[in-house]
């Protein structure tokens, strides 16, 4: 249930069990998609997302559980599909408009 | 069986336990994957049966195998429970196993590298505390010393032989499924674990180990291709590209390039998630693949990591390239007809996003 304004996020983490696969994908189109914004994106392992020090945190839904255990506090937004999904169009959306991120 | 597939994102649930221990195992694997795939291509290009034979080149294959990279796993498992010190004690007791035992110790290094800088850290939080300002560099190397030589010995007296004994069982039980011709049984359980991302537990964490001893004494292992094999996932994809609902259909032709050629398998799995029915498609697909390979002899000689098809070519012996693919373009094409037949029978389906998400989700929860 944990939220924050998407003005005040300045590291975005996309997780996945390895942290060497599918979340440097992902991490690679959201880059993209939010270049020009002083926002940091980047890629972990889902067991060391605390050291990312995330401020929003972007996974597959079958990991968001244990996203959640390894950073509690912080909104962790699930996503279904790799390619095309509203809930990464979206946060991305909220990010550069400054709109409140809510993982509920 | 859809609420197996759905399963639940719930941190304390079985899936998440699994996929913890799993990814603890495969954390110690991954980080070393291109130590790995020098000694893949090494072993590939060098050894008499290889690319280009080379005696002399083809020395390094042997000292790589037995110590590099189960000193590097232990090294990684060390640094994952215990910082810098824990990744020392590791390597240092990582020799013990590899000395005391005739195989090389994957399973082994897997246990004493995080086990011995577990021992480390509950030694370093006695001596922390009272260690008097001045000492902390005398009594940290001699306690990290002291201890690896123990953790070494023991590891050599004990756990070395232990787990060659465990190695064995483990690898006469999977050769006794070969020989009985059971092996492609092992996608039923493959396949469905795969989709809940646990592949990277099974691949690195179970499978490529045993694999890498089968290879050391036969020059290559058809264990390596039981999970990471592209043709069932790529088969899937194309039936969800011409055959499935309108709104997966415009992402499937990226999908298959990052699958089958990037190797990236995780891409497809969503997809059946969102349609569990297709995971009878993986595992028909699954099983064509594992009993072509095994039928037509087919073997890789080391992990292929990413599972692309660019990394199952380099890591095919020169023998076995046309029976590799016989086996991948098998499975992809049954696993697409399988799953023509099943998108097609459940035409009735979601042609929206939003409404097959919320059906995902309801599963989730039931």
């Amino acid at each position: 249930m944990a939220k924050i304004s998407g003005s005040d996020v300045t590291r975005l983490i996309i997780a996945c069990e390895a942290g060497m696969g599918s979340s440097v994908m992902v991490a690679g189109q959201v880059r993209k998609a939010l270049k020009g914004t002083n926002v940091h994106v980047s890629h972990s392992p889902v067991n060391l997302l605390k050291d990312e020090n995330p401020d929003v945190v972007l996974c597959q839904r079958g990991l968001s559980g244990r996203a959640k255990q390894a950073v509690p506090g912080v909104p962790v937004i699930a996503f279904d599909m790799f390619l095309g999904d509203p809930a990464i169009t979206k946060l991305i959306e909220d990010v550069k408009n400054g709109a409140e991120i809510s993982d509920e | 069986m859809s609420n197996i597939i759905a399963g639940d994102a719930n941190a304390t649930g079985w899936r998440s336990a699994m996929q913890k221990f799993g990814g603890f195992l495969a954390g110690m694997v991954i980080p070393n994957i291109g130590a790995f795939i020098a000694w893949g291509l090494l072993t590939a290009l060098f050894i008499p049966t290889g690319w280009l034979p080379n005696e002399e080149l083809s020395k390094m294959v042997g000292p790589m195998i037995v110590n590099l990279l189960p000193i590097l796993i232990a090294y990684t498992g060390g640094r994952m429970v215990h910082g810098q010190r824990g990744a020392v004690i590791g390597a240092v007791t990582a020799v013990g196993v590899i000395v005391g035992s005739t195989i090389p110790m994957f399973l082994g290094a897997m246990i004493v590298g995080p086990l011995s800088a577990w021992l480390l850290k509950q030694v370093d939080k006695v001596l922390d505390p009272i260690t008097p300002p001045g000492f902390e560099m005398l009594i940290g190397n001699f306690s990290l010393g002291i201890l690896g030589l123990g953790t070494a010995m023991g590891s050599f007296a004990g756990v070395g032989p232990l787990v060659t004994w465990v190695s064995d069982r483990l690898g006469e039980f999977v050769s006794s499924l070969v020989s009985t011709g059971l092996l492609p049984l092992a996608s039923l359980v493959i396949e469905p674990a795969k989709v809940l991302f646990l592949n990277n537990a099974i691949n690195h964490g179970v499978l490529a180990p045993l694999g890498v001893q089968q290879a050391t004494e036969t020059g290559k292992s058809i264990l390596f291709m039981l999970e990471s094999n592209p043709g069932p996932g790529l088969g899937i994809l194309v039936a969800f590209w011409l055959f499935g609902p309108k709104v997966l259909r415009g992402s499937a032709p990226g999908a298959i390039i990052i699958h089958f050629l990037g190797g990236i398998h995780e891409i497809y799995f969503p997809y059946i998630l969102m349609r569990p029915v297709m995971i009878v498609a993986a595992i028909a697909g699954g099983m064509t693949g594992v009993a072509t390979f095994m039928l037509l002899g087919v073997g890789l000689v080391a992990t292929p990591s990413p599972g692309s098809i660019f990394a199952y070519i380099a890591m095919t012996p020169p023998s076995d390239i046309f029976t590799m693919f016989a086996g991948v373009l098998l499975s992809a094409a049954v696993s697409f007809f399988v799953g023509m037949l099943l998108l097609r029978l459940s035409k009735a389906g979601y042609d929206d996003l939003e409404e097959a998400k919320a059906a995902s989700k309801k599963l989730k929860k039931g």
